[in-house]
């Protein structure tokens, strides 16, 4: 036992000392090589300093982002490089983490999900010194900041808003959303849409619903979260008004149950693109999709806008208060210090108005707030051109979907287990609240 | 089938296995014995045999639904795989994407083929592999006494308790270390050893007399000797499903080769379909990941179908015989 | 094998017993070594660092902290751990016998000389193959409450409304979503075994069956006195590795439930899972999760060593 126990010791301790040896070297080894060779080349004419970066990405078939990001940079700095590191779309977080903890990973590390940021702070690069050079109007840095140091760049800046189906209200002979929504009128509007839309059919055959929200803990939580509690109280009972909404409208068939939306694996693409639903809360990220989709032919041709989300009472609708999250790019602090100023360099192109506006022109939401951005987004081809979809997505208060904390992951997965539990039926909504009050105590670092 | 599988212990279960395998035995002696005796078939056999291939038929059926479902949504639209009631068939039918697949993996220069010839590969030297070091040890194990040896099998075995998932990042630094992440290396090395092949060849020498070895030994054979010229031979439908068990799991092996393999040129044919499944929070290419999945699936059933064959009865224990 | 059992045991024999240890230790190692170094290096070593990583907080990234006992206090007094800890229980408990016999009683219907018996084959491990969200969603339209055929089922039978199983969305472990996990796990894995028993039953020499039948054995008689026995081996494997297999779930539940609704179908290996890699590498906790992932291993150690007894039992 006691061998054991030593054995164990000794090849962690092992791994470890081969890791910190590999601090300096391994980061990069082919790219860094290859720029220390032309660093010297380039030395003796004076000329800038070439470095060539390795960066990850994803799905870079649909997710042009990178490309372009890449190429804007190059085309701004010359001597700067980007090579494009592939990784796999779904499990991206999880292999991202596993190359840092090996010490692989690449110079830029794309942050996908915000929350990821307290755990990878420690191997990441402190970029503070970037931040504050942003413009002021740039959204989402709070959201990469851990104990005062901010640890990524944001590029675009998702959030929340309501799609519906314009097509779909004209025959049901309802007003399109005005822009000054409470809840109330939200569900009530789903509930009128489903029964004035009882005997049509969508072009697919199927019966059409007033909304759809995803089976997503988000798609609640997250407004609950945003507009009337906070996550990290441990009291839960802000959340009830939300659910007490959402399960009446499971009821009267108004919306999908989140079982069957779960157990037939629906994707809400093809739920507001096929219209099944007339309305749908979705991340803005779903109008680059929608517009692709539509020209594709995987959704339906259809008149659409977007609407700020609904709002708990008229006192915030001309700011409303949504959540949503930074896509951001932070840097692996194992970079060689020869590249450290090009990364930086990057870091701060990527927040810019410049790159915004590259960023509007396929699709994306920027989180530079630039007014240019907004114009170049709605000027795609497939977008919406009313007033208030600009409106929607140019002024509102974006609170994070995950706070940045110690153990926000371990409250998501409390809340969440709450959350398939609620809507299922399978416990009662007090209950199941107050359960996951106790737990985040419990188990949730509450205090 | 029993629905209410809440009560597992009581005599349900057994009794059920009682009077099927009563059937099946009965089944086969009656088929053994009417053969030998090629006497003219009955009629209450030739019903038997109708229920048995009716029985047979209605099982496969439910076997294969899954597969018909995926076979059908290959054909569909990405946004018409998944709704509710289920749909079976396409309202458009899309062969092109067998077309899209095989271009969009061809975009680049990477190749599908080459996918394949990894993911091949990988599978043959992976078996090979278990079932050389498998077997091997599974000799020691069985036939030579030793010290510590019950001890050491129970750690085997044991350790097969542990979910992957716990240690992979553990082993994932250890192989990123000695330069191997990123290499078919690392695949092979991750599949090729484990406790499996040791327990199940270890199982089946077991039912090998020992008499067959003793008289060997008296006849000057090394214990190697022994390995090599009995047991092997003998343990045919053993290594055959180990190398099928083994050939199976690594061909569909999905998360090894996903943490390991970073280079397109080095995927497997599992992790090269499934990048192109999009990312599932904003568009997800939901026929195209059941196209991969059939693409992957046929090679091993038809490999499943050709190594089947080593199930017949005798030819296990034909060279006991005289 | 011990020297006691010989009654006056001269120094020439208990010499030339040792050296015969001595040669059978080295000759045993010379089999296993080949194995063995790479168990060694890929799984021991990992494991090793795994029980390590359990007395220390640690997120994959930078250094363990020494953190003592304290993974373990967490988990004996936290509620999800005992949740998951019944659940994968109350899973292998039911799904262990049910494969098992199921696996058995195929590889018997299979085993026959007949037409197409390796079409049959095939069809019967063809799930093990196939897609698990095909089987996902396939299944989970046979349990559907408005659609499936199973209800429908039920129904006729005379289940009332209220009574239908909530499958794939029930919190009971009844009629809930852990009995429509099983199910789905028995209907896929039994292929596997199968095969497993099939191999176990080319070892049985024909001459023992026409011996029993010589002797006016039924066939019932001959299953208990020549099949069974002759099978103990390979039952006995299966049934091991079904065991570790059921005590070690993971994506299959994963694809259908994702442990809910609620924790629900939360089982061991998902709970070390999220913990570990937490949701998109977010809020990785190895320390804790690797000490869950000890307690598993100690559970599925205890559990083959008493199968290991009562097989050399049944030996004797």
């Amino acid at each position: 036992m006691k061998a054991g126990k030593s054995l164990a010791i000794l090849t962690m301790a092992g791994a470890l000392a081969l890791g910190m040896a590999g601090c300096g070297t391994s980061s990069g080894d082919p790219t860094g090589a290859g720029s220390t060779a032309e660093t010297t080349a380039a030395e003796t004419t004076a000329a800038p300093t070439p470095v060539t970066l390795t960066m990850a990405g994803w799905s870079l078939d649909t997710t042009p982002e990178f490309k372009l990001l890449a190429d804007g940079f190059h085309a701004a700095n010359p001597q700067y490089t980007i090579d494009i590191k592939e990784y796999d779309p779904s499990k991206y977080g999880e292999l991202m983490l596993a190359d840092l903890s090996a010490g692989a990973a690449p110079d830029l590390v794309p942050i996908k999900e915000a929350k990821v940021i307290y755990q990878w702070s420690s191997a990441l690069k402190d970029v503070s010194d970037v931040a504050a050079g942003l413009p002021k109007d740039v959204a989402g840095v709070d959201a990469y900041t851990v104990d005062g140091k901010v640890y990524a760049s944001p590029y675009r800046m998702d959030s929340w808003i309501l799609f519906y189906n314009t097509d779909l209200f004209a025959k049901a002979g309802i007003p399109v959303p005005d822009g000054k929504w409470t809840w109330e009128q939200y569900a009530a509007t789903a509930k009128e849409l489903t029964t004035k839309l009882a005997a049509e059919k969508s072009p697919d055959d199927q019966a059409i619903k007033g909304t759809y929200e995803h089976s997503w803990q988000s798609t609640l939580q997250g407004f609950a979260n945003a507009q009337a509690g906070d996550i990290f109280s441990g009291d839960y009972s802000y959340m009830k008004p939300y659910y007490e909404r959402v399960l009446d409208l499971q009821k009267a068939g108004a919306q999908e149950t989140l079982a069957t939306i779960t157990t037939n694996k629906l994707t809400y693409q093809a739920s507001f693109g096929k219209q099944h639903a007339a309305m749908m809360l979705m991340g803005s990220w779903y109008l680059a999709t929608l517009t692709a989709q539509q020209a594709s032919g995987d959704a339906d041709t259809f008149a659409w806008g977007v609407a700020p989300a609904p709002q708990v009472d008229a006192s915030t609708t001309s700011n409303p208060v949504t959540f949503g999250g930074p896509t951001g790019m932070a840097i692996n602090s194992k970079i060689s210090a020869d590249k450290l100023e090009a990364a930086k360099a990057f870091l701060a192109y990527i927040a810019s108005a410049d790159a915004g506006k590259a960023l509007a022109g396929i699709g994306n939401v920027p989180s530079s707030a630039d007014p240019s951005v907004i114009t170049t987004l709605f000027a795609q081809k497939g977008m919406p051109t009313d007033d208030l979809s600009k409106f929607a997505l140019s002024t509102h208060i974006v609170k994070p979907e995950n706070p940045v904390g110690e153990n926000i992951a371990a409250l998501q997965t409390i809340l969440g287990e709450a959350h398939t539990a609620i809507m299922t039926e399978a416990t009662a909504l007090d209950a199941a609240l107050a359960d996951a009050g106790a737990r985040a105590h419990s188990e949730g670092g509450v205090s | 089938m029993s629905t209410s599988p809440a009560s597992p212990s009581d005599a349900h279960p057994t009794g059920m296995v009682a009077s099927v395998t009563e059937d099946v035995v009965s089944t086969v002696q009656a088929v053994r014995v009417i053969a030998k005796r090629h006497t003219h078939k009955s009629t209450s056999w030739w019903i038997g045999r109708v229920a048995l291939y009716a029985l047979l038929v209605v099982a496969s059926v439910a076997m294969l639904i899954p597969f018909f479902w995926m076979v059908i949504s290959s054909f569909k639209r990405d946004n018409e795989v998944f709704s509710v009631p289920v749909r079976w068939l396409p309202l458009t039918w899309h062969p092109e994407n067998y077309i899209r697949i095989f271009s969009n993996s061809m975009a680049g220069g990477y190749s599908m083929t080459n996918w394949l010839k990894n993911t091949l590969i990988l599978a043959v030297v992976v078996t090979f592999l278990q079932v050389l070091t498998g077997s091997f040890a599974a000799y020691g194990f069985a036939r030579v006494k030793f010290p510590g040896r019950n001890a050491l099998f129970l750690g085997y075995v044991a350790t097969i308790a542990v979910p992957w998932q716990a240690y992979m990042i553990p082993q994932f630094i250890l192989l990123t270390k000695v330069g191997l992440s990123n290499t078919l290396w690392a695949i092979i090395l991750l599949q090729a050893f484990g406790a499996f092949g040791v327990f199940l060849m270890k199982q089946f020498y077991e039912t090998i007399p020992e008499e067959l070895s003793e008289s060997a030994r008296i006849d000057g054979l090394s214990e190697y000797g022994i390995y090599w010229r009995i047991m092997l031979p003998l343990s045919v439908p053993a290594i055959a499903s180990l190398s099928l068990l083994t050939f199976v799991n690594t061909w569909n092996d999905f998360l090894g080769p996903l943490l390991y393999l970073r280079d397109r040129n080095l995927f497997t044919i599992q992790l090269g379909l499934n990048t192109f499944a999009g990312d599932p929070q904003t568009a997800s290419q939901d026929a195209l990941i059941m196209t991969g999945a059939v693409i992957s699936v046929l090679p091993i059933a038809i490999i499943f179908m050709l190594g089947q064959r080593y199930f017949v009865e005798g030819i296990a224990t034909s060279g006991m015989k005289g | 094998m011990s020297t006691t059992v010989q009654p006056a045991p001269t120094r020439t024999i208990a010499k030339r017993k040792s050296a015969l240890r001595r040669r059978n230790t080295l000759m045993g190692w010379t089999f296993i070594l080949p194995n063995f170094v790479g168990f060694a290096l890929l799984t021991l070593i990992p494991i090793a660092a795994l029980i390590f990583i359990s007395f220390t907080k640690w997120g994959a990234l930078g250094d363990p902290v020494f953190v003592g006992l304290k993974n373990y206090r967490t988990m004996f007094t936290q509620g999800t751990y005992w949740t998951a800890l019944w659940n994968t229980v109350y899973y292998t408990i039911i799904h262990m016998p049910l494969t098992l016999v199921i696996s058995l009683a195929l590889a018997l219907l299979l085993n026959q000389k007949m037409r197409g018996v390796a079409f049959f084959r095939t069809a019967a491990f063809f799930p093990y193959i196939t897609s698990i969200v095909a089987i996902a969603v396939v299944w989970n339209l046979l349990f559907s409450p408005e659609y499936g055929p199973i209800d429908q089922m039920l129904s006729w039978l005379g289940v009332s409304a209220e009574n239908l199983p909530r499958w794939t969305t029930g919190a009971s472990p009844i009629t809930g979503a852990m009995p429509a996990v099983i199910i789905v796990a028995t209907w896929r894995e039994m292929g596997y075994y199968m095969l497993l028993f099939l191999a176990g039953l080319q070892t049985i020499p024909p001459e023992l069956y026409e011996a029993a039948r010589m002797d006016g054995a039924n066939s019932w008689q001959r299953f208990w006195n020549v099949t069974w026995p002759g099978l103990r081996p390979t039952t006995f494997f299966v049934t091991v590795m079904l065991t570790i297999g059921s005590f070690k779930v993971f994506d299959l539940i994963l694809v259908m439930t994702e442990g809910g609704p609620g924790q629900a179908t939360l089982v061991l290996s998902q709970l070390i899972y999220r913990t570990a890699i937490g949701t998109s590498g977010a809020g990785g906790d190895f320390g804790f999760s690797s000490a869950v992932a000890v307690s598993l291993f100690l559970i599925c150690l205890t559990i083959t060593i008493i199968q290991f007894l009562v097989n050399r039992r049944a030996e004797k």
